[in-house]
């Protein structure tokens, strides 16, 4: 069977969860390999639940916001993608390739880029091929 | 530690979730889950007895988690909330499931809807575990409303809020109440006067004891929350305080500005008008050309700025009904002209205005249609020994010739955009934008009036185009939530607050730089940092940033997520 990749994505409240009921609400099919969690802002996702994912085997890992100037909290965004820019740093020196993490703004209104957003990723990281890095820990510890 | 006792409750939303999603089996397989006592799936959770069965089993066996898998929980958890209070457990002891909105209605592979279904399930399950009984926290209603914008929608809600007999703050940056109302001569369909409408509401306004108007005023900040708002506005270099309960986001609209069409010549040729400068001449009563000459023939171009991807995508929904108008009102002043309407398609929808467009083209007015995406109708400069000063020249899509039209004034039905400040009135007072900077509602159908920001509203074209009774409409239901929300007395707040455990802070302040809304301070004698809960709204930033772990991010925790990451991967790789 070919290789279906595992994505969790950590999409904020206000805007990108709404974004993706959208897509939901207007019957825009995309991959199902996304699975969702639901944060209140992007900032509030913490380095931790990223290399978590990874941990426990999740090909990619998707951060999604509010579009730079519209969080529901001002500025949460901002902090999410300074966090993003070093988390990239960060798991490439633990052997994760940087494509398998991705950033974007989803808006509320925006159901068809979401949609076009979960395929394209899901594609991208069909391309790179299961995650190692899962195995490597168990071998590790 | 009490035992966990979890219930699973697999909605089938009619068809909308078990035509995609295996419920029967995916039930069988929570069944399995560790701590899950009951699991089941019925036709519709949300029904009474969807959630009377909820409710008797958490009586029945004594479930103390809830796990409902069904459609967006911005949608129903409030519903199951409500259920577990009623069965005498704490509403946060519960969790949903999204596999509607994210999952049956978005994949068209039953296999793996299904396999997704039941990882978004164990998910659930494993973050309910973590879930700790919240206590519900109220705060009291300031009776005082702040209304942004003096239009005809800020207007109309003042007098609905300031008659039940409530204080009212109206802000209007201009020097002037009315909006884009005090601009108009008449209105469609009933060609009634908008000045004659317009004048005694200002007037009532001006005299009311409870409303206090502010003209030439912007605002400084905004800050506080549902209940309990204080702004700094400034008015003639003058600042002020003002405090206030609830908010009226009433900031109307700007006309579109055609001098980007490089097809109509606006600002190039003289007698190429908008909307608004022929409503000017009807005011004063007189069309006249810049040769002073009265028009023999005239142009009324629609959909300017609308539904054309080069400028903006929606329809502005009143220049169809507005250009009628135009039609009807020149044919009156000027009976043997030629009028001609150049439109895209017609749209006079509303009350009296299909009818309204029956009645003009009897009145010898000629409609000629044209391609808005592709080709735009091009207005130049007639020849010198022209009768006309313009010509126009047009395909007409019809009946498929290229024609010619005189003209000797163009009148531009320009469309509505957002405000130019749409974006900082936003960030003021948290709205959310949605496309082209209008403010986006909390839900289209079900909740149009009132936005994502507890106790802010929306009202008018500020949320998209509108005429002048679908923005009275809005205004008044808006005051009516109001009035509610002051009648009640007090509102239920936010509680997923942070909260700072002081034997673990160290005391670096790391949390008081990334809170936006100053809701953290710092205690100087026992060195920590502690939440002020009714400032905080819960984004759980400074929990991301805290170095030592020490913030708890209420119902967002660390142990929340990660567990419920967990469950997300611990489905194996292909369907079941």
């Amino acid at each position: 069977m070919a290789f279906e990749p595992i994505i969790v994505s950590f999409l904020c409240n206000w805007c990108s969860y709404t974004g993706a009921d959208l897509a939901g609400t207007s019957r825009i099919p995309y991959a199902p390999n996304l699975r969702t969690i639901r944060i209140m802002c992007s900032g509030r996702i913490e380095p931790t639940f990223v290399l978590k994912a990874f941990r426990e085997g999740a090909d990619g890992v998707l951060m999604c916001g509010c579009h730079p100037g519209d969080c529901h909290y001002h500025e949460g965004n901002y902090k999410c993608l300074r966090r993003y820019h070093l988390l990239q740093k960060y798991i490439q020196q633990l052997g994760i390739e940087k494509e398998r993490l991705r950033l974007e703004w989803i808006s509320a209104s925006e159901g068809k880029q979401f949609a076009s957003l979960a395929n394209e990723f899901t594609e991208t990281i069909r391309q790179l091929g299961p995650s190692k890095i899962k195995k490597v820990m168990e071998t590790l510890t | 530690m009490e035992e966990l006792r979890i219930g699973v409750y697999i909605c089938w939303c009619g068809s909308n979730i078990a035509k995609m999603i295996d419920v029967e089996r995916i039930a069988k397989e929570a069944q399995k889950l560790p701590h899950v006592v009951m699991a089941r799936d019925y036709k519709y959770m949300c029904s009474d007895p969807g959630q009377e069965t909820l409710i008797g089993d958490i009586k029945e066996y004594q479930l103390n988690r809830v796990v409902v898998a069904a459609c967006s929980p911005r949608i129903h958890e409030p519903t199951f909330r409500k259920a577990l209070e009623q069965a005498g457990l704490n509403p946060y002891l519960f969790q949903m499931a999204n596999i509607r909105e994210q999952d049956s209605w978005v994949h068209i592979d039953s296999e793996y809807a299904t396999f997704k279904a039941l990882s978004l399930i164990k998910a659930a399950v494993n973050r309910v575990q973590h879930h700790k009984p919240l206590e519900k926290r109220f705060v009291e209603v300031n009776s005082a409303t702040l209304i942004i914008g003096g239009g005809i929608s800020g207007i109309s809600a003042a007098l609905e809020i300031a008659n039940a007999g409530k204080q009212v703050f109206l802000v209007e940056k201009s020097d002037a109440m009315g909006g884009v109302t005090a601009k108009l001569d008449l209105t469609f369909p009933f060609l009634e006067s908008a000045f004659q409408m317009l004048k005694p509401r200002i007037k009532q306004v001006q005299a009311h004891k409870l409303i206090d108007v502010f003209l030439n005023t912007t605002f400084d900040e905004i800050t506080g929350y549902v209940g309990n708002f204080t702004s700094k506005i400034r008015q003639n270099g003058i600042e002020k305080e003002i405090q206030f309960g609830n908010i009226i986001v009433a900031t109307g609209l700007k006309p579109f500005d055609p001098s980007s069409i490089s097809e109509y010549n606006y600002g190039k040729l003289p007698d190429v008008v908008t909307s608004l400068e022929i409503e000017e001449m009807l005011m004063h009563g007189e069309v006249i050309t810049s040769k002073k000459k009265e028009p023999e023939n005239i142009a009324i171009i629609h959909c300017v700025g609308s539904r054309n991807s080069k400028y903006h995508p929606y329809c502005s929904r009143t220049c169809c009904s507005t250009a009628l108008k135009y039609a009807n009102q020149l044919r009156s002043i000027l009976p043997n002209s030629n009028i001609y309407e150049l439109y895209a398609d017609m749209r006079s929808f509303g009350k009296g205005c299909e009818e309204f467009y029956a009645d003009t083209s009897r009145r010898k007015i000629l409609f000629l249609m044209f391609d808005q995406e592709n080709n735009l109708p091009k207005i130049s400069k007639a020849p010198e020994n022209d009768n006309a000063e313009m010509i126009i020249t047009m395909h007409e899509k019809l009946s498929g010739e290229n024609i010619e039209i005189p003209a000797d004034l163009v009148i531009l039905m320009t469309g509505m955009e957002a405000q130019q400040d749409a974006k900082e009135i936003a960030r003021l007072t948290g709205v959310s934008l949605c496309g082209n900077d209008f403010y986006i509602e909390k839900h289209p159908k079900l909740d149009p009036v009132a936005t994502t920001t507890d106790g802010v509203y929306i009202v008018g074209s500020c949320q998209s185009p509108k005429d002048i009774p679908e923005s009275i409409t809005q205004a008044k239901a808006a005051a009516a939530r109001v009035l509610a929300s002051i009648a009640v007395g007090n509102m239920e707040v936010e509680v997923t607050t942070a909260h700072i455990n002081e034997e673990v802070c160290c005391g670096c302040q790391t949390c008081i730089m990334v809170c936006p809304y100053t809701a953290i301070h710092f205690d100087e004698e026992r060195k920590v940092s502690v939440v002020n809960e009714a400032l905080c709204k819960g984004c759980g930033t400074c929990g991301s940033t805290c170095p030592t772990g020490a913030i708890e991010s209420r119902h967002f925790t660390d142990k929340q997520i990660l567990s419920q990451i967990e469950g997300l991967l611990k489905t194996e790789k292909e369907p079941i």
